[in-house]
């Protein structure tokens, strides 16, 4: 039984970051129709440079932390104004599905070949958000970071769920990736919410590899498998609902320590995207609703 | 409206169209398609880029400013609506207002929404369903509503009976002439000159992209007559 408790309690500590990867994903593909494949490398930047701001800076850790989330937060803004913008609103924008997939995959690409040059190829993670010993109820342990990561992905989900149908500003971003042109024609200024979308998200998923490093450790390259977990979890959320890109995070980090804890750790990455293609294949109404009318 | 042009790559849609809308006056845009009708609309409301000078109550519009445009008054309610196909009506509808409030509790408490909705009382049983799964004639009511939710000076309909019902369309046209007889500046955009001449004071006639005023004898069944063999020639 705490074998069992244990393996949950791990499942739901990764399923955790999923789910904030699926939440941001999902969130910016409903303002603005655009799938970020960095935003797995966004955590790892989150981790790797708070890590190098506090041993190789010298900086104390709130410090490092809020320097990091502006550099981020500076990148991804800068990046959305010279490139995305370019490929969304340019010349080239009936493209523009094609052209902002290949954009992000080459972010991808250029943040980890910016970290190796950076940090190096070894194992990095920033210091302790919650220091201390796992906590330990009955036979089950509990890693600090893992509440954190639990309680936050729940709250931003939940928060983010709420806006979007209770906040008209929520409505507006929701309309953006329901009908661009629909969404200009009542005054939206949907290049806006795109932009400060992708900034925000490319912050939240570096406050999760901050929160999260401490218990599994990132490199250069650690975001592409985290970051692809994220889009398949937002892919059973049909890339539209916040409070069910949660649930899909969480159960699918779930699946991945049960398969690995029960079935065969070696092999667990094969056989837990076997599961999710069956499922798909099984029940494909799990991957979101289709519009029934083209926008 | 003066000397507007709006072009297509190469091609020129829209060429020295110069005209104005007194407020409270609807005026048709009537023509066959294809002549640069929809450009008009498109370019009036800063959705395609533009030359050419457009004022609203003598303020000159930037080009290609959406935001600005609803923002001083001109609401389009475009060809084939445009609507939030995954969004609810009433959601539809509410964001009509975002052109003036970015407040939801101000935006439903408001005389203007509340005018939106009782245009088509038809779709008050129908406020929770998603737009996208309502029939042509119901999404262009909703995509009605929506303009008239942006509580605009001047409303811009593109081709509202497109692919609609006979009996759909009359109620479609109903509710456009209500609007009007209370007052509402209306530009409507219409493949049909019979239809359109029902409820416009006045009629501009598009062809190849350049604006006509159309005569006031051209009103009658001749003139109606005229476009639809030229419309069918161009075919």
């Amino acid at each position: 039984m705490s074998e069992f408790g244990n393996l949950l309690i791990a499942g739901i500590s990764t399923g955790a970051i999923y789910a904030v990867f699926a939440l941001c994903l999902t969130m910016l593909f409903r303002t603005s129709a655009v799938l970020n494949l960095a935003v797995g490398d966004f955590a790892m930047l989150g981790a790797l440079g708070v890590d190098w701001l506090v041993h190789s800076g010298g900086l104390p850790l709130v410090p490092a932390i809020a320097g990091d989330l502006a550099a981020i937060a500076l990148f991804a803004y800068l990046y959305d104004f010279l490139v995305l913008r370019t490929a969304l609103e340019g010349s080239r924008a009936r493209e523009a599905i094609l052209v902002v997939f290949f954009f992000t995959f080459s972010l991808s690409l250029f943040i980890q070949g910016v970290a190796q040059q950076m940090f190096g190829t070894d194992v990095h993670s920033a210091p302790a958000v919650w220091p201390g010993p796992a906590l330990r109820v009955g036979q089950l342990n509990i890693q600090r970071p893992a509440v954190i990561l639990v309680c936050l992905a729940v709250l931003i989900g939940a928060g983010f769920a709420s806006y979007l149908r209770f906040s008209l500003i929520g409505k507006a971003m929701a309309a953006c990736g329901d009908n661009s042109m629909g969404a200009q024609i009542v005054g939206i200024k949907q290049p806006n919410y795109r932009r400060w979308t992708f900034v925000a998200m490319a912050v939240l998923a570096a406050i999760f590899g901050i929160v999260e490093s401490p218990m599994t450790g990132y490199v250069y390259n650690s975001g592409g498998s985290l970051g692809l977990l994220g889009l398949i979890a937002a892919a059973f959320a049909g890339f539209t609902k916040p409070s069910r890109a949660v649930v899909a995070g969480l159960s699918i980090g779930v699946a991945e320590a049960m398969l690995g804890g029960y079935v065969s750790s070696q092999y667990q990455d094969t056989l837990l995207f076997g599961v999710l293609v069956a499922l798909i294949l099984v029940r494909p109404q799990l991957l979101g609703e289709a519009s029934p009318v083209a926008a | 409206m003066v000397d507007l042009r709006v072009t297509y790559g190469d091609f020129v849609a829209v060429e020295h169209a110069t005209f104005s809308i007194a407020a409270g006056e609807c005026v048709a845009i009537i023509g066959p398609n294809g002549n640069g009708k929809s450009s008009i609309a498109l370019a009036l409301a800063g959705l395609v880029a533009r030359s050419g000078t457009v004022e609203i109550d003598g303020v000159e519009a930037p080009p290609r400013n959406p935001a600005w445009t609803v923002g001083h008054g001109l609401s389009l309610v475009p060809e084939r609506r445009q609507l939030f196909p995954t969004l609810s009506v009433l959601d539809n509808i509410l964001l009509g207002c975002y052109g003036w409030t970015k407040n939801l509790r101000k935006a439903r408490k408001s005389e203007i929404f509340a005018e939106a909705l009782d245009l088509f009382p038809e779709l008050g049983g129908r406020l929770s369903q998603t737009a996208g799964t309502l029939s042509g004639g119901q999404q262009q009511m909703v995509a009605l509503a929506r303009g008239l939710a942006a509580g605009p000076k001047i409303l811009v309909t593109d081709e509202p009976c497109l692919g609609l019902a006979e009996a759909v369309a009359r109620r479609v046209y109903e509710a456009i002439k209500k609007l009007h007889d209370e007052g509402k500046t209306i530009l409507l955009i219409e493949e049909n000159p019979v239809r359109a001449l029902q409820i416009s004071g006045r009629a501009l006639r598009v062809e190849r992209g350049v604006v006509d005023e159309a005569p006031a004898e051209e009103r009658f069944e001749s003139f109606v007559e005229q476009l639809e063999s030229k419309g069918q020639a161009a075919r």
